[in-house]
């Protein structure tokens, strides 16, 4: 057995600095435990502000300090995000405490390539979730979890050790606070002279469990590797909800966004433990009630987004949600984000290779129209689709692109054009105005920007949609402007308002 | 009392290759031969990365590289839209479409003057399953709606289909009025876009400068024939125009009476 322990040392400090603004981060932040200071941020410390100050002394230091709340319901949130990160590794993850994850390895090395490429990818991927961690390694879950939390404050990375023998004597040099239960009675073991854990095993075992209870033997006999550790693995949530409440009401969208940037982190992280993928997500935000007369404020504000191509790519889904947040108006300012998602899909990911083939063409060309429209709105990115209709205006339709969705069926060329080679001569013009533009008749024959046209061609008449409650009858020519270029002018023969000739469109 | 004489010191004199040697003085290479990006005024640069043949062999003469060149701005100057330009750019985007070794490749137009006509697009050889229109300005309605930030939209919209490099060729019809640096992070964004990207802007552009290395300003010049003025090109100006001959519209026997109608008019006039 070989057990990876992350250690969290800052966990509430961090989650509580999640809550904050982007520029608030970088503020000296300290949280408050009843009236004295529990913990510090690395700003803060450099103002001189320790662990165990009061508050009326911090302030005094540091007049800017940020004050918070430790709450055990976000940093237990923020502590499955991380082992939902750690279970793209391994399926053996299990909480310790309320600070520490421990991941069982050892039937999973070969497929990562080794110890040192596995915990080099662990914390690759735990590292956008935006917590200070400390790994460490032992052949024991209770001795990584010591080791992980000993060297917090002499190196970053724990020592990995593989060998039971390495470890016991590791620990036979740690100290005795580590283990829970020797926390708990650090006054007395050390009015005692026992400092570290082998001073502990040194001693008779009948009368340290007398003194101070069975729980402290049996952590140590854990550690050691003497007895037996049975865990239970974590279970993944079918549903993925997570809330976070922000610190300072959130008004502009750049703020929303920041809270949801975590959230969305996390989002990935679940998605990824199931080797799955992201197929639609809501997020909710909760407003601040605000008392008017009509009562008319939603208590939330709900915005449902749905990929066209799944992906667990967290910057695709940011980008997304930007887009979308940006055209929302929201009613009332923000306090709370709540992100849900149940919608997976576990088939496999399209293959990411050197030369561009047909599928990974296709594949960004969805994701750039999916960025488009969320941008600039479904309607304003199209496809040009044929219809066979003679009226003109009618025989091509502008649609709403749909990226996912294969391409419908239109109407078949004519048999004496085959696709993709030029045609003999061209009958209609590539430009078509929107509405027909009437045109002045002089001497019979029409005038485009005061001058008469030559009409080139014959009529060609088109009568149609006489079932459909829109008839034409029309008469239509292919005529030169003074400056060379071509135009389709018509002669309607129904008899209209504005006059017989009108400009349909123009040769491009 | 003599003044010495002034005596220029003595320079050693720097040896210039005379241009129209293949090499220098004693074997040094000479500019077009060291490096690809390096061309003399007189002649037409010649393109590493990659072009699109335009289809008209008259115009490929005239192209550094033979052709529309790739991952590069190429802006288009027109009276007004409906000269042939859309004909001129038929071949090109008809190849585009078709794709190489079966991957077709999409052609997205941003805000285009008109509505397309898919029946004229399938007779020009161009595969309407491929293209994709954006308006990045205003609805389909052609009323300025609601986008007041309309010309942020487009050129965002731009930078992200020129970024994406999944987009085979890019045609974008510009406003009137440009910021100063919006060509400019065009084409610093055309960079990672396989393929051309024709902006279509109005003739009066002609007189701004602009960061786009091939501009060409196109006249109509009778029934089915285009005049393109090369405005800028890696290469010497051209001093006539050059007059190319489009998809036809008329049938040959109508063609043959407009000309012989023009004819006399001009030689009347």
């Amino acid at each position: 057995m070989l057990w990876i322990a992350i250690h969290l040392p800052l966990l509430s400090l961090e989650s509580f600095a999640a809550t904050l603004g982007a520029g608030q981060q970088a503020w000296p932040l300290a949280l408050l435990d009843g009236a004295r200071i529990s913990a510090v941020n690395r700003a803060a410390a450099a103002l001189g502000i320790k662990p165990g100050l009061k508050r009326a002394t911090a302030l005094a230091l540091a007049p800017g300090l940020l004050f918070g709340q430790a709450d055990a319901a976000r940093d237990a949130q923020a502590q499955v995000a991380v082992a939902h990160a750690a279970l793209a590794f391994t399926p053996s993850v299990c909480l310790q405490g309320e600070r520490t994850v421990l991941l069982e390895v050892n039937t999973t090395l070969r497929a990562f390539g080794g110890l040192p490429k596995l915990v080099d990818r662990l914390q690759n991927a735990t590292q956008p979730l935006g917590l200070t961690q400390h790994l460490a390694t032992a052949p024991t879950a209770l001795g990584a979890t010591l080791l992980a939390q000993w060297r917090e404050r002499i190196e970053t990375i724990g020592p990995h050790t593989t060998d039971i023998v390495a470890l016991r004597r590791l620990l036979g040099a740690a100290p005795v606070w580590l283990l829970g239960p020797g926390r708990e009675h650090w006054e007395a073991l050390q009015g005692m002279g026992l400092r570290t854990l082998a001073d502990l095993r040194a001693l008779p075992r009948a009368g340290l469990a007398r003194r101070f209870g069975e729980a402290l033997l049996t952590d140590l006999d854990r550690a050691r590797g003497d007895a037996p550790d049975p865990r239970e693995w974590l279970v993944l949530a079918e549903t993925f909800e997570s809330r976070l409440e922000l610190f300072a009401r959130a008004d502009s969208t750049e703020q929303v966004l920041h809270g949801a940037a975590t959230l969305l982190q996390r989002l990935v992280a679940w998605a990824r433990a199931q080797q799955a993928r992201v197929a639609r997500f809501t997020l909710a935000m909760h407003h601040e009630p605000r008392h008017r007369a009509d009562g008319t404020t939603p208590e939330r504000t709900t915005l449902d987004i749905a990929l066209a191509e799944a992906s667990n790519d967290s910057v695709h889904l940011q980008t997304l949600l930007r887009e979308r947040l940006g055209r929302l108006p929201l009613p009332a300012p923000t306090l709370e984000l709540r992100l849900h998602c149940n919608d997976l899909v576990r088939r496999a990911p399209p293959n990411v290779e050197l030369f561009p083939t047909r599928a990974s063409e296709r594949e960004g060309l969805v994701r750039l129209v999916e960025r488009l429209q969320a941008r600039l709105g479904r309607a304003q990115v199209l496809r040009v689709q044929r219809v066979a209709d003679h009226r003109p205006e009618c025989a091509t339709r502008l649609q709403p692109l749909d990226p996912g969705a294969p391409p419908p069926r239109e109407a078949p060329l004519p048999p004496a054009e085959p696709a993709g080679q030029p045609a003999a001569h061209l009958t209609r013009p590539v430009w078509l105005l929107r509405e027909p533009q009437p045109l002045v008749e002089q001497r019979l024959l029409p005038l485009l920007d005061g001058r008469p046209l030559q009409m080139l061609a014959g009529p060609e008449r088109i009568e149609a949609g006489w079932w459909d409650g829109a008839p034409t009858a029309r008469d239509y020519f292919v005529a030169q402007t003074h400056d060379g270029s071509l135009v389709w002018v018509y002669r309607a023969r129904l008899p209209t308002a504005e006059g017989g000739w009108f400009l349909q469109g123009r040769f491009a | 009392m003599d003044l010495m004489p002034l005596v220029a010191p003595r320079v050693p004199r720097l040896s210039v290759p005379v241009p129209g040697h293949a090499e220098g003085r004693a074997g040094l290479p000479t500019p077009e031969q060291i490096h690809p990006a390096l061309w003399r005024a007189h002649q037409i640069g010649c393109l590493r990365q990659a072009t699109l043949a335009t289809g008209f062999d008259a115009l490929d003469a005239e192209l550094p590289g033979a052709g529309w060149p790739k991952r590069v701005l190429t802006e288009l100057l027109l009276p007004h839209p409906g000269v042939g330009e859309m004909r001129l750019l038929a071949p090109a985007l008809a190849a585009v479409a078709q794709g190489r070794a079966g991957i077709a490749r999409s052609v997205m137009l941003f805000d285009p003057p008109a509505v397309l006509c898919g029946w004229a697009l399938a007779q020009l050889g161009v595969d309407g399953q491929q293209l994709i229109v954006v308006h990045g300005r205003e609805g389909s309605r052609g009323a300025a709606l609601r986008n007041l930030l309309s010309n942020a939209d487009l050129f965002w919209a731009l930078e992200q289909a020129l970024k994406s490099g999944h987009v085979g060729a890019v045609l974008a019809w510009l406003p009137d009025r440009l910021r100063a640096d919006a060509l400019r992070r065009l084409q610093l964004a055309a960079q990672s876009h396989d393929g051309p990207v024709f902006l279509l802007r109005g003739i009066e552009a002609r007189l701004k400068p602009s960061a786009a290395p091939l501009r060409l300003a196109l006249h109509g010049a009778g029934p089915d024939e285009l005049s393109v003025h090369l405005l800028k090109r890696r290469g010497p100006a051209l001093a006539e125009p050059l007059r190319l001959a489009l998809p036809p519209v008329l049938p040959p026997v109508l063609r043959a009476r407009a000309e012989s109608a023009r004819m006399p008019a001009r030689s009347g006039a």
